[in-house]
């Protein structure tokens, strides 16, 4: 309740909160891509011969494909060539406490709102934070140590756990799945890995910061989770970048993996730089993010997208084992020039599998935002249940809301439901808040966050307040 | 408290207030009466501010001060209420999460501190009995879903948390049963002290054996045509509006 | 030779035994449709909107076009085929060929049914003046159509006037000599305040695989009503593309209802554009499907202005090894305030080797609108059915009565009773429901 005070209080300014350039030394390879540049970051990276021939089978598809545009979104395509592939801060062995930490590192923490200390002493998260393109650090390894679990960046897990990242690394998201996913596996520099044992519940919310920081580069994350059986993990993302004039590459990939009776319940909040109010730099957030459920498996993606000047992001679910179950919460916020394409895909193969879609998109500004959705019941799939609710919500008449749902059944068992709505903030919504002395910004957010709430509610805590806050500030300023 | 001199207001071209005048002094209650289509709601919502009406003429003062030109939100942190005739829902935000933000940022507008969670918390309880509201629906999306007397009976718990100077009830008693319309005005009454003032909008003249006015205004037309105490509203529930009409016509 | 290499290089000789009467305009719409068939070809799966419809194997067969085919056909076997006990007016086709001892054509001062062909020969001004207009020309199938088209329905009713009676237009293909390829196309136009109602059906007689590319327009204009119903009961061997263009003035009403029973390949293409406010536009249709059939409904309804309504009501039954497809469009474009449109696609799995695709779609740039689609893909309700068992009726004739309530509801814009009633029939035949108990 005080959460939801705060967020009103805090509604202030509706410029970009995260914008600002933190004067890190960094270590930056020349601009470009071919086999060199994959080999350096790899030795750079002190990796196994194996990683080193996947990126560059990785870097042979890349090559092969082309960039999609299929997507109902529009952008001068990046030139993959002036991006630098590698771009970590300066100096560094591998560090063992915060106070090894740069202190300029720290600072923006402090501002980003994510201080080590204080989250590791009242929220109980563990945090791994990703500059750019390198983990710095990773709180509560050793409390998590004790149960087996395993949470650090996969540059280390490459290190320590070569024979968990090879068995698992891109058998969810193949190097050849996409264009990107495929630049991804060749180039992808660091991330997150967590393996959580047999039979073993997380303690607390995993939870990893993403940060572009430095000018000119891409950031290429891969996060692999692995849920053994009967395992529980919920895992948090956070993604900022400064505000720059030029458009900053995000291509990650992120692959999941439930064994049987597995649960992962995966949160976003992705407030990537959106460009400025006339639509100048901001981020492309080209993103593959998928899960497979073995038996009686669940994952459930939970996302609040508000930021980005182009998004491009489908977590899916494969549905493989008898019973399984996908979900996906989604609110997705454009603003001025901002465009997302974002849904999911749920893939039912096994038995009496389930999933639910539930979709919020809101365009404000000239703004466009599109649900593409896939749901695709597999002959096999007996007794395959789906439930979506795709509803979009317009703000002004110059921004476009398009909904693209794809429904493929082939058993007759299946039982599948779809809608969609689309509509506005009423005129006499707004009055009666501003007649209860409610402003007209903050009746905004009062009634968007309603909107939202079935999403929002999927978040944990934490993450459901700054995702409110996050909801409001963007669209401030975008009725009257 | 409040004085409103010579009001003329149109929407959409058409001429609904022609010319009305009133004054409401703390401690008061006011009944405007009048038939359907007289301008009883469209006064009180030019009074709360609603944009979409046109004032060509005259002006309102509240507590000396001049608010034609203040937002809606300026005049309801000034002290105005307005119990809405149709209460508007908004899906997805709890009656709890809706009232603290109101009284949150009517006190932001005072320069005070929100209030700490406890003490909102006691408030809404107390107001809550006096409502005769259970727990249950304080965590309701804000009139979803909500029967004609919940609609009612939470305008006026809000009414009751905002603790308005002015509050004008607009055909508060429509649709409301016997019970629901006792809770209501016992609340009103109960909330009623020397230093507010109640204007109450209605058609018919029961909400008034609940809620004693001490006058009572026709309003005819677009303007106040008879003036009156508490008799007033009987004799027209007695005769009807064609009285009135027939009276001005001759 | 490929069949689409075929169509391409024929057109020459085909422009060269035209008679003379043709304008030059016509003449020039012929080889732009031939050069736009030409750039696009067929359409395959890789284009968005086929992904789910495969012409491969009706293209792959050899049809003849353009040849002699036998006329001779007995009027019982085209009886059976129309809207009987009903006085209407007839323009049937056959082979491709207007048959006018079949036909009832009219030409009053207020409306005219007749051959398109008589109509560009005899009122050539009107003519130009909408054909070729409403249509997409940009797509393939058009672009073919427009090349060799030349007979088909021309329906005109002038302002203020009401067509008196039902117009049917039967195209019967009988030759069993011979597979064969039809150009039908259609061209209807409603004054401002004409009224008319027309009944369109496509029709095999003989086992030779047909395959027709048939192109609609209808122009409503304000304050006109007009309804169009389709009847799509071919047999296995028969494939139909069907695209329709409505374009609507204000104020004007226009209805197409969809009714497909069987046909081996059979896509709609329903393209509504609203030129005028407060139009209101209707589809509904019902898909009962066994064998191998496949039906592919493709609606794109264009909200442009404002203050317009567009409802739309599909529903499919599939059996055996059958598959449907359904993808509606909405677009509200910018100015398009206050728009309300309503799409629903319910559907009905009855076998494990019957599929269904659906991609109902919104895309919209205006905020003040109404928009909603829903869709469900399912079996009949086990309560429902259990209840009915429990009141003695059997499994099979509940089923066979839900199923028939569940496609009900696309028949309540029909308003001529004794087609309501045949639909009915047909509906119920499909279905195997004893009406006598209804």
């Amino acid at each position: 309740m005080t959460e939801e005070d705060k967020l009103l209080e805090e509604v202030t300014s509706a410029e970009y909160k995260y914008g600002f350039v933190t004067d890190i030394e960094s270590d930056t390879i020349k601009n470009g891509l071919n086999e060199d540049v994959i080999r350096l970051i790899s030795s750079k990276k002190n990796e196994p011969e194996w990683l080193l021939e996947w990126r560059l089978e990785g870097l042979k598809k890349f090559q092969q494909l082309v960039e999609p545009e299929w997507a109902n979104v529009h952008y001068k395509k990046p030139d993959l060539q002036s991006i630098s592939y590698y771009s970590a801060p300066k100096a560094k062995k591998t560090l063992n406490s915060l106070d090894e930490v740069d202190p300029e590192l720290l600072k923006t923490f402090e501002k980003l709102g994510i201080s080590l200390d204080e989250q590791k002493m009242l929220t109980g998260v563990a945090v791994d934070i990703i500059v750019d393109s390198v983990s710095v650090a990773t709180s509560f390894k050793e409390k998590l140590g004790e149960l087996g679990i395993i949470f650090c960046s996969i540059s280390e897990a490459i290190q320590e756990h070569p024979e968990l990242v090879r068995k698992y690394l891109g058998t969810v998201v193949p190097q050849s799945d996409n264009y990107y996913a495929a630049l991804n596996s060749a180039v992808f520099t660091d991330g997150s890995f967590c393996y959580i044992p047999k039979g073993t519940r997380c303690p607390m919310e995993l939870s990893t910061y993403f940060r572009i920081n430095q000018a000119g580069t891409g950031q290429f994350e891969r996060t692999l989770l692995i849920a053994d059986k009967g395992s529980y993990v919920s895992y948090l993302e956070g993604c900022t970048a400064p505000s720059r004039d030029e458009n900053q590459l995000h291509a990650a990939v992120v692959e999941l993996i439930a064994m049987d009776e597995a649960e992962i319940k995966y949160s976003t909040v992705q407030n990537w730089y959106p460009g400025n109010k006339e639509g100048v730099g901001g981020v492309f957030n080209f993103v593959t993010k998928r899960g497979i459920c073995h038996e009686s498996a669940k994952i459930s993606w939970t996302q609040v997208e508000t930021g980005s000047a182009v998004t491009w992001k489908y977590p899916s679910c494969i549905l493989k084992g008898d019973n399984s179950i996908g979900e996906f919460f989604s609110v997705a916020v454009t603003n001025n020039f901002q465009q997302a394409d974002t849904g999911t895909k749920m893939i039912h193969i096994g038995k009496n599998t389930k999933s639910t879609i539930i979709s919020k998109g809101i365009a404000a500004g000239e703004s466009n935002s599109s649900y593409r959705g896939l749901v695709k019941i597999m002959k096999g799939a007996e007794n395959a249940r789906n439930f979506s609710q795709c509803d979009s919500l317009l703000m002004g008449d110059k921004s476009g809301s398009h909904t693209f749902p794809y429904i493929e059944v082939k058993n007759k068992t299946a039982r599948i439901e779809h809608e969609a709505t689309t509509s506005k903030i009423g005129e006499d919504q707004l009055f009666y808040c501003n007649q209860r002395g409610i402003s007209t910004d903050a009746a905004i957010g009062l009634i968007v966050n309603g909107y939202c709430k079935d999403v929002l509610n999927q978040l944990p805590m934490e993450f459901a307040v700054e995702a409110q806050k996050l909801l409001s500030l963007s669209l401030e300023g975008s009725v009257g | 408290m409040l004085k409103i001199k010579d009001l003329r207001v149109e929407i959409e071209g058409k001429e609904i207030i022609k010319g009305l005048s009133l004054e409401i002094n703390k401690g008061e209650v006011h009944a405007i009466m009048g038939p359907n289509g007289a301008g009883k709601s469209t006064l009180s919502a030019v009074i709360a501010g609603r944009d979409e009406y046109e004032v060509t003429g005259g002006s309102i003062e509240f507590e000396g001060k001049d608010i034609m030109d203040m937002a809606p939100e300026d005049r309801a942190h000034a002290g105005v209420f307005l119990s809405f005739q149709y209460p508007v829902e908004i899906p997805g935000v709890s009656v709890t999460n809706f009232i603290k933000t109101a009284l949150n940022e009517s006190r932001k507008a005072r320069d005070l501190d929100p209030m700490p969670a406890k003490d909102m918390l006691k408030l809404m309880r107390e107001k809550q009995a006096l409502l005769e509201m259970d727990k249950q629906f304080m965590s309701r999306s804000l009139n979803e879903g909500f029967s004609g007397g919940e609609k009612k009976r939470n305008e006026i718990f809000q009414m009751a948390m905002l603790d308005p100077k002015l509050a004008i009830l607009d055909e508060t008693d429509s649709g409301l049963d016997i019970d629901a319309l006792r809770i209501v005005a016992n609340g009103v009454n109960k909330l009623k002290n020397e230093d507010n003032a109640v204007m109450i909008i209605t058609h018919y003249q029961r909400l008034l054996d609940h809620i004693i006015p001490d006058f009572v205004h026709v309003l005819y037309d677009g303007k106040i045509v008879k003036s009156g105490d508490k008799n007033l509203a009987i004799e027209l529930e007695e005769k009807g509006y064609d009285w009135i009409k027939k009276e001005i016509e001759a | 030779m490929k069949l689409q290499d075929k169509l391409i290089n024929s057109f020459e000789k085909f422009g060269q035994s035209l008679s003379g009467s043709e304008t030059d305009s016509l003449r020039k719409m012929r080889t732009e449709g031939i050069e736009v068939f030409k750039n696009l070809g067929f359409p395959t799966t890789k284009d968005e909107e086929w992904k789910y419809t495969s012409l491969n194997k009706c293209i792959k067969r050899d049809y003849d076009f353009g040849a002699e085919f036998s006329l001779d056909i007995r009027s019982e076997d085209v009886d059976r085929f129309l809207c009987t006990g009903i006085d209407s007016y007839k323009l049937v086709f056959v082979n491709g060929v207007f048959n006018a001892s079949l036909s009832n054509t009219t030409q009053q001062d207020k409306f005219f049914v007749s051959n398109l062909k008589d109509a560009y020969e005899g009122n050539s001004e009107l003519f130009n003046q909408y054909y070729g207009t409403i249509a997409d020309k940009e797509l393939s199938m058009v672009g073919l159509n427009t090349a060799y088209a030349q007979e088909g329905a021309f329906i005109h009713v002038k302002a203020g006037a009401v067509v008196d009676k039902l117009i049917q237009i039967l195209y019967i293909n009988s030759d069993s000599s011979r597979s064969m390829m039809n150009q039908a196309r259609n061209l209807i136009i409603a004054e401002d305040r004409g009224e008319v109602q027309i009944l369109e059906r496509h029709q095999s007689l003989s086992d030779e695989y047909v395959f027709t590319n048939s192109v609609t327009e209808i122009s409503v204009g304000n304050e006109a009503n007009v309804k169009h119903f389709k009847v799509q009961n071919d047999i296995d061997t028969a494939s139909l593309v069907d695209s329709t263009f409505v374009k609507q003035g204000t104020k004007s009403t226009a209805l197409v209802d969809t009714f497909v029973f069987s046909g081996e390949l059979t896509r709609n293409n329903l393209h509504f554009e609203f030129t005028g406010e407060h139009a209101e536009a209707h589809m509904d249709a019902i898909t009962l499907l066994k064998g191998s059939s496949l039906v592919d409904h493709h609606t794109f309804v264009d909200h442009a202005v404002p203050n317009c309504q567009s409802f739309q009501m599909y529903k499919g039954i599939y059996d055996e090894k059958s598959k449907g497809v359904f993808n509606g469009k909405v677009m509200v474009r910018k100015d398009a305030q206050k728009t309300n449109a309503y799409q629903q696609n319910n559907n009905l799995l009855l076998s494990d080797f019957a599929s269904i695709d659906t991609k109902p779609q919104l895309e919209i740039f205006a905020d003040d609108v109404a928009c909603s689609h829903g869709c469900t893909i399912g079996q009949l309700d086990e309560e429902a059915l259990f209840y009915m068992q429990s009141r003695g009726i059997p499994l099979k004739e509940a089923k066979a009565f839900l199923m028939f309530a569940f496609a009900g509801d696309t028949l309540k814009n029909i308003t001529i009773p004794e087609l309501k009633e045949q639909l009915v029939n047909l509906v119920a035949r499909e279905l195997k429901v004893d009406l006598e108990l209804n």
